[in-house]
């Protein structure tokens, strides 16, 4: 069965060369890699799926972002009827990837299992919003892919982000001051924060066991998938010229225009997100070579074995001393100044923007 | 004005006979004949110059799903005797060769599909399809689009991309086994939001229902395509009054 597939843009990242005149080495190996070990998922679990079931993966894997220590995190996402077999296809995809030597998603339990649209489309907010449904819901937008048959997968998408704007279409009438889905950006906020409250979180629940890493890539690739989120929520006023613009919100159904231009945004991954940005404003050149470079020595830590193994490894309260620890936080830092420059940026607005839907 | 009709299939499983007597009865003037299945297709066109259509403003005749390569030739060539003012309604997944169609330019109406099928779901698939048939016009499925995608974005998607090319719109609920049903609440209010998009055109029913349901469902259309004029869904009373067959608005 061909699959439904949307017409993805060329990769920023591609462009990001020629724009940036440096190599990314590492950033683009994890690429290839991801793209190599999709393809291989992909002809493995080929007929498993359904109109009404998706494999769905996340995480690295998703955005193009994978080492050979990387944990595949994947769900079988179910749209459709019930059926008690569908457990018996999740056991499939289980045991296809435990025979291509794939590591298992995270001991949290959000991944490795079924997760079914009700619950991602419905309980957006409120208490029955558990945190496993938001990290589902907010990384389905932000990073993830479908493997196989994508029916289920564009459904569930389109129904999410179909919420956010169409409960809160006040942004796209024309005599709004900026067109930002706020309902969306609000929720993308409060994942971030999740993230790093669970964090501390983990931190005492496992006795410090893992912190460096997960220290390391709290301020490097969760913290770029909250970037892309809001570059994502920002895109109307930094990626679309004025006609552009103006044809969007006197479309003939303007939410159902924006959940398109969303669909076609975050069908990139948060690197590609932000290289767009970067690859429009020239100005922004040598903030992009800071934080692009920063992210490639990132990549390249995780990519090395032992440097990876190593920071593992790093035992609870040890990390202040530990060399590789410290590198790597300093490569954080520059990340981070880079990215307060590009999100108070005068010359592509976003300075306005930032200050008016970013801090409060 | 807006024609409501329906399939002869819907009311009548391949007997179209019956299924005009039905319309006739109810003064309903708009109506498909269907031969969805190969061997209801000749005693269709065999039957068609003896049919009293005199009653229906709008004709439209559907064409098998599926065709061998040799049935496909025959079928094409049965149509010569056609009138040119009854569009022909076929499915993308039907055609194995585009060079049989073409002669019929804008008389041949191409239906985007639902989700089983796996081409013409969606505008980027229907792309393809009026790339080989460029002065092909379309049979908006609404029921299909919606069951590609709730949300209507894909139908939204046809809809700005092909709304000129739209001669008849099909309307049905389309079940979970991709199976036409009546139509439901939440169905109509997924059509409604789309409503607006959709031109004056004929809109046939290919919900199967009894003769006595048959004003109950046409006033549901009205409800879901008709936003404008119908706030609230229409009462039971409806069923008891005559068709009616035509809106104005």
């Amino acid at each position: 069965m061909q699959q439904q597939s949307l017409i993805e843009p060329p990769s920023e990242l591609n462009r990001l060369h020629e724009t940036l005149d440096m190599e990314l080495p590492n950033i683009n190996g994890a690429r290839m890699d991801a793209l190599r070990f999709r393809s291989r998922f992909e002809a493995a679990v080929f007929g498993l799926t359904s109109e009404d079931t998706s494999i769905v993966v996340f995480g690295s894997l998703a955005r193009d972002e994978f080492t050979d220590g990387s944990d595949v995190d994947w769900t079988l996402l179910i749209d459709g009827v019930a059926d008690p077999k569908h457990l018996d296809l999740a056991r499939q995809v289980k045991g296809t990837l435990e025979s291509m030597d794939a590591k298992d998603p995270g001991q949290e339990g959000v991944f490795g299992n079924l997760a079914f649209s009700h619950d991602i489309v419905h309980q957006i907010g409120g208490e029955d919003d558990s945190n496993s449904n938001t990290t589902r819901r907010i990384l389905l937008i932000l990073e993830s892919r479908a493997i196989g048959r994508r029916d289920s997968f564009n459904r569930v998408l389109n129904h999410v982000l179909s919420r956010y704007i169409s409960e809160d279409p006040r942004f796209l009438q024309r005599d709004a001051q900026f067109q930002i889905p706020r309902f969306l950006l609000n929720d993308f906020a409060r994942y971030w924060r999740t993230m790093a409250v669970d964090f501390a979180h983990k931190r005492r629940t496992r006795g410090g066991t893992g912190m460096a890493i997960r220290n390391i890539k709290l301020r490097m690739s969760r913290k770029l998938i909250f970037v892309s989120g809001l570059l994502g929520c920002f895109s109307v006023h930094l990626q679309l010229a004025d006609a552009e613009k103006a044809a969007l919100l006197t479309a003939d159904n303007p939410s159902q225009e924006f959940v398109r231009h969303l669909r076609r945004v975050f069908a990139q991954t948060p690197l590609e997100i932000l290289a767009a940005v970067v690859n429009r404003y020239h100005h922004l050149g040598p903030i992009g070579k800071k934080l692009f470079g920063a992210y490639d020595k990132f990549l390249g830590t995780l990519r090395d074995p032992s440097g990876r193994a190593r920071l593992n490894s790093i035992a609870p309260g040890a990390a202040e001393a530990d060399p590789l620890f410290q590198e790597l936080r300093a490569y954080s830092h520059e990340f981070r100044d880079a990215l307060l420059e590009l999100f108070f940026d005068e010359k592509t607005g976003l300075d306005r923007l930032t200050r008016t839907d970013g801090v409060f | 004005m807006m024609l409501i009709g329906f399939s002869t299939g819907a009311l009548a499983f391949a007997d179209f006979r019956r299924a005009l007597g039905m319309l006739q009865d109810e003064g309903v003037e708009a109506v498909e004949l269907s031969a969805l299945r190969m061997p209801e297709w000749f005693p269709l066109i065999d039957a068609l110059g003896t049919l009293d259509l005199s009653s229906f403003k709008y004709v439209s005749i559907h064409l098998p799903s599926q065709m061998q390569v040799d049935e496909e030739r025959s079928v094409a060539e049965s149509l010569q005797h056609v009138p040119r003012s009854h569009p022909l309604i076929i499915h993308p997944d039907a055609i194995s060769d585009f060079g049989f169609w073409r002669e019929f330019q804008d008389r041949l109406c191409i239906e985007n599909m639902d989700s089983r099928k796996p081409i013409g779901r969606t505008e980027g698939e229907l792309d393809r399809i009026f790339d080989q048939l460029p002065d092909a016009q379309l049979c908006f499925d609404v029921g299909h689009a919606w069951r590609v995608d709730p949300t209507m974005n894909v139908a939204y998607g046809i809809l700005k991309g092909y709304r000129d090319r739209i001669v008849q719109v099909h309307v049905s609920e389309v079940n979970s086994r991709s199976k036409h049903d009546i139509l439901s609440y939440s169905t109509m209010q997924a059509f409604r939001d789309v409503a607006h998009m959709i031109p004056r055109v004929p809109l046939i029913l290919e919900t199967p229902v009894s003769p006595r349901d048959m004003c109950q469902e046409m006033n549901k259309v009205r409800f879901a395509f008709l936003p404008l004029t119908s706030s609230v869904l229409p009462s039971g009373s409806v069923a008891t009054i005559r068709c009616g067959p035509n809106v104005s608005v």
